[in-house]
């Protein structure tokens, strides 16, 4: 057993290691997209910490959302500024800045004056966190007790979509401010569709299918294994996203109105689940024994669809034109005036 | 009675909620939705006070869980008093982005702005840290948006400064947080307050905590992202900022130093103290040496939010409750203030003090609106900002602490040099004389509103301070 | 001291690591890089000080980390927007210079 433990101790400091190494490299690289690169790295790192620490729903969660689609988003950002850039700003740190060899002795003063007072920061922080005793028991048992009453018997999801469920709400209304904030920085976008090469292609459709299957699966399993909405509709939105690379673009028809309902759904479902609630006589989000399961269920599936159209439309950036009603025809032709 | 039936409390976060998925989903209608959304808040708030007065502080368990498990509401005057001033001032930051925003920067401002608003009711009525870290989030990020709004170099830097500003001090709460649970195993303040013991981590959470919410409270000398933000968002959201967002961490940091961290400190409140005049009395000079308005309304934010820090030395009830009743005045005097810049800003093109050109005649509604809430700021009888500066005086000698009363006196005078100053220039002539742009008579009478709104806080003092009272959120002061 | 406790520094380590990265480098990319790995960290430091317990562990921090996940991703994609549209009117990818004190 001491061979194992010893084992088991080595992977975890080599992890915890590279995870430090990973991330000074990606803070001190040179160039912005290999620290991009090295940052998804990370993330997948991440993932494996999450499963030495018994927290496999995290894990899925980082692998696809904290890797998989910011590393998403933060390429689109920089091909964006790249191709954005026609001046002679470099995107690296400036050669003009490397070259400047002799730094004011003040900013070697600062950076070092900000190390020390790091280092004390640090300090002490390793000494406030050893100090906590060794060994707790947290809510886990509370949990235990009530899970039963929870409606599923993973406690993760019991805790996101039972017991503090209200966060989880005020969470989906972050993730649309997100995109409602994205959308407000530019006006609405022509459909260009851009074609894609033979490989991206083929890829797209054999993997599109496998991701919605998969999401389904989470979206499922997240009841009673680790799972849930907010992995499955990350995947969905991985599905979204290659489906954007290959040039595919949504209906005209479904820009507008539509894909609106669709984004906002998640959120006004959870609403209206909550508010039935009340005006049945409870309280905000108490759902009945006998239908919790079906509840959280429902709440998922909707919150999935709509995490997973959000988290794709975050990674498109601009709002897609919708078809031109005579309405806003109208409007637009009253704006030019 | 059906209305004791309802749950306002709940109603007051569902509301602007639910208005905001309605302005997104159809832009067309959005200012009506919005207008509705925003009379239907008031209406609850209205329901929700008389609730309270009746019934006393109340709690409310989400989910029915109660905590530790589940999370908790809570209200009590404090709070309700912060929901009330968010209610009043939000009413008339809508009727004025009515008139104010075109249609089509209206379908982009309403659903941010109802968002803010939910943000705003759901921190001030929660009682579960955690709850207050997704609040927060959720309030920092829908302020950055309407500041990018303005678009332009300076209003995108200014909104990009305060995003990375408001996600460090969400993350050192976040941090804090992570501390305090794992030494009590729970994240919900009631609790917290009972089982909080002086360890280590409670002192680093503490610590931590406090830094994070200076920093979006813009405490001097953490206040360097403020001014620009403030100043170039559009008129509106400005008066928002200033009025209300900024006043939310300030709102959770009187709550954490109330009820969990009563520890012997008394180093540290003065310390606090401390920064807080310096905030008065930098962010004074500041403001009289700027030449745009709006950058003046900026600095004179910066140094009111350094009155609400010298109650912490001082830490008398009444002490407290002046610093909230200078708190409510200058979210009135302040949103007026910023009203009345955007609509002089509509008016001349532009906002450089030195060529306001003779506005007092041609545009004598909004001066007056400026003037009145000029007078609540400097702390001018009659006046919520007077009613508010008097409780701290009277607190600061009664305790002993003569040196905060200079501050408070200074502080006075500053403001008024200041007031004065856009004053004067507002009756001059500029010399070159430009184009007068539109400006709507229901945004003037809004500014005009709110200031006057400010004075009569003055009038009425007594009702407020016993709302206050609800709950008695004041009686475990900050230890000595 | 045991294997929780390790991860938890790791993330102290972290977040320091990128509360350095924020204030030293300019480009605006690499700050938002730098909140990631900061936020990175604090969540590492949540779920790792739940793997205390005896057998399964606390399941309150592991829905507090998933839905500071999804904060994450949200607050970078806003500000990856801001970027972008900053650089466009101002021509860097810089924050502009602090306005005069």
């Amino acid at each position: 057993m001491e061979a194992l433990t010893l084992l088991s101790w080595g992977f975890d400091v080599t992890l915890g290691g590279t995870l430090m190494w990973l991330a000074w490299r990606t803070l001190a690289s040179e160039d912005l997209f290999k620290g991009i690169v090295l940052f998804i790295a990370f993330g997948l790192l991440m993932a494996l910490a999450w499963v030495r620490l018994d927290a496999p729903d995290i894990a899925l969660a980082e692998a696809a959302i904290g890797a998989g689609l910011t590393g998403a988003l933060l390429l689109a950002a920089l091909a964006k500024l790249e191709s954005g850039s026609k001046e002679s700003q470099p995107l690296q740190e400036s050669t003009i800045t490397k070259a400047m060899v002799n730094k004011s002795d003040k900013q070697i003063l600062f950076r070092l004056l900000l190390v020390i007072l790091l280092s004390v920061f640090v300090a002490g922080l390793v000494y406030v966190v050893l100090s906590l005793p060794l060994q707790t028991i947290g809510l886990s048992e509370t949990v235990a007790e009530n899970l039963d009453a929870s409606g599923v018997s993973n406690p993760v999801t019991a805790v996101l979509l039972n017991f503090r469920a209200y966060d989880t709400l005020l969470e989906l209304a972050v993730l649309l401010l997100a995109l409602l904030g994205i959308w407000s920085l530019r006006s609405p976008s022509e459909r260009n569709e851009s074609a894609s090469g033979k490989v991206l292609d083929m890829l797209t459709r054999l993997l599109v299918p496998l991701l919605i299957l998969v999401s389904g699966y989470l979206l499922w399993v997240g009841g009673h294994a680790p799972g849930g909405a907010f992995q499955a509709g990350s995947v969905l939105a991985a599905a979204g996203v290659l489906l954007l690379l290959t040039g595919w673009r949504p209906g005209v028809r479904f820009a507008g109105l539509a894909l609106r309902f669709a984004l906002v759904m998640g959120l006004a479902v959870f609403v209206i689940v909550a508010v039935v609630m009340v005006l049945l006589g409870g309280r905000l989000l108490e759902f009945p024994l006998s239908f919790a399961g079906n509840f959280i269920l429902l709440i998922e599936a909707a919150a999935t669809l709509s995490i997973g159209i959000t988290l794709a439309a975050l990674f498109f950036g601009t709002r897609p034109k919708p078809a031109q009603s005579s309405a806003s025809r109208e409007e637009s032709g009253a704006q030019e005036r | 009675m059906l209305m004791q039936n309802i749950p306002w409390l709940v109603m007051m976060i569902v509301l602007p909620l639910v208005g905001a998925m309605f302005c997104f989903l159809f832009p067309q209608r959005v200012k009506l939705l919005g207008l509705i959304t925003a009379l239907v808040i008031v209406v609850s708030v209205t329901a929700l006070a008389s609730q309270v007065v009746e019934q006393g502080a109340l709690r409310y368990a989400v989910g029915g869980w109660g905590a530790p498990l589940g999370i908790n509401l809570y209200v009590d005057g404090l709070s309700l008093l912060m929901l009330l001033v968010t209610a009043l001032v939000g009413l008339a930051i809508s009727v004025y982005s009515i008139a104010y925003f075109n249609q089509e920067k209206s379908q982009h401002f309403w659903p941010l702005w109802m968002l803010l608003w939910t943000a705003l009711n759901a921190l001030f009525l929660s009682a579960d840290l955690f709850n207050l870290y997704v609040t927060l989030e959720l309030l920092g990020l829908s302020a950055v948006a309407l500041v990018a709004l303005a678009g332009g170099a300076n209003a995108l830097g200014a909104a990009m400064r305060y995003l990375f500003v408001s996600l460090l001090g969400s993350l050192f709460y976040l941090l804090a947080l992570a501390l305090l649970y794992h030494s009590f195993a729970t994240v919900d303040i009631a609790i917290l307050a009972q089982r909080i013991e002086a360890t280590p981590a409670v002192w680093a959470a503490m610590a931590l905590m406090t830094a994070g919410l200076l920093l979006k409270t813009a405490l001097f000398p953490l206040h360097f992202w403020l001014p620009p933000a403030h100043a170039n968002a559009p008129a509106p959201v400005s008066a928002l900022l200033s009025a209300l967002v900024v006043k939310a961490s300030f709102y959770i940091l009187l709550r954490l130093w109330l009820e969990v961290f009563p520890l012997p400190n008394a180093a540290l409140v003065q310390f606090l103290g401390l920064l807080g005049s310096g905030a008065v009395l930098w962010g004074g000079v500041q403001a009289l040496r700027q030449t745009r308005l709006k950058m003046l309304i900026a600095y004179s934010t910066v140094a009111q939010l350094g009155y609400l820090f010298i109650a912490f030395p001082l830490a008398t009830s009444m002490a407290w409750k002046g610093a909230l009743y200078l708190l409510i005045s200058h979210a009135l005097a302040k949103s007026s203030m910023f009203l009345a810049a955007g609509n002089l800003q509509l008016f001349g093109g532009h906002d450089r003090i030195t060529h306001l050109d003779r506005v007092a005649q041609r545009l004598p509604l909004t001066l007056a609106a400026f003037a009145l809430a000029g007078v609540s700021i400097m702390g001018l009888p009659p006046s919520g900002g007077f009613v508010g500066k008097w409780l701290l005086l009277d607190a600061a000698l009664r305790t002993g602490q003569w040196w905060w009363a200079v501050i408070l006196i200074l502080g006075s005078l500053l403001a008024a040099a200041y007031i004065f100053k856009v004053i004067g220039h507002a009756f001059t002539q500029a010399e070159v004389p430009h184009e007068e742009g539109e400006v709507s008579r229901m945004m003037e009478w809004v500014a005009f509103v709110l200031a006057l709104a400010a004075i009569v806080l003055g009038l009425i003092a007594s009702w407020p301070l016993a709302l206050m009272d609800i709950g008695t959120p004041f009686n475990s002061g900050v230890a000595q | 001291m045991n294997i929780a406790f390790f991860y938890a520094l790791t993330g102290i380590g972290l977040f320091t690591l990128g509360l350095y990265a924020l204030i030293k480098h300019k480009h605006l990319l690499r700050k938002i890089l730098a909140i990631n790995v900061m936020g990175s960290g604090v969540l590492l430091v949540l779920v790792a000080l739940a793997a205390r317990t005896q057998n399964t562990p606390d399941p309150v921090p592991h829905a507090m980390v998933i839905t500071g996940i999804v904060v994450a991703i949200s607050a970078t994609a806003l500000a990856l927007a801001l970027m972008l549209r900053l650089c466009e009117t101002s021509g860097r990818a810089e924050l502009p210079d602090e306005p005069m004190e």
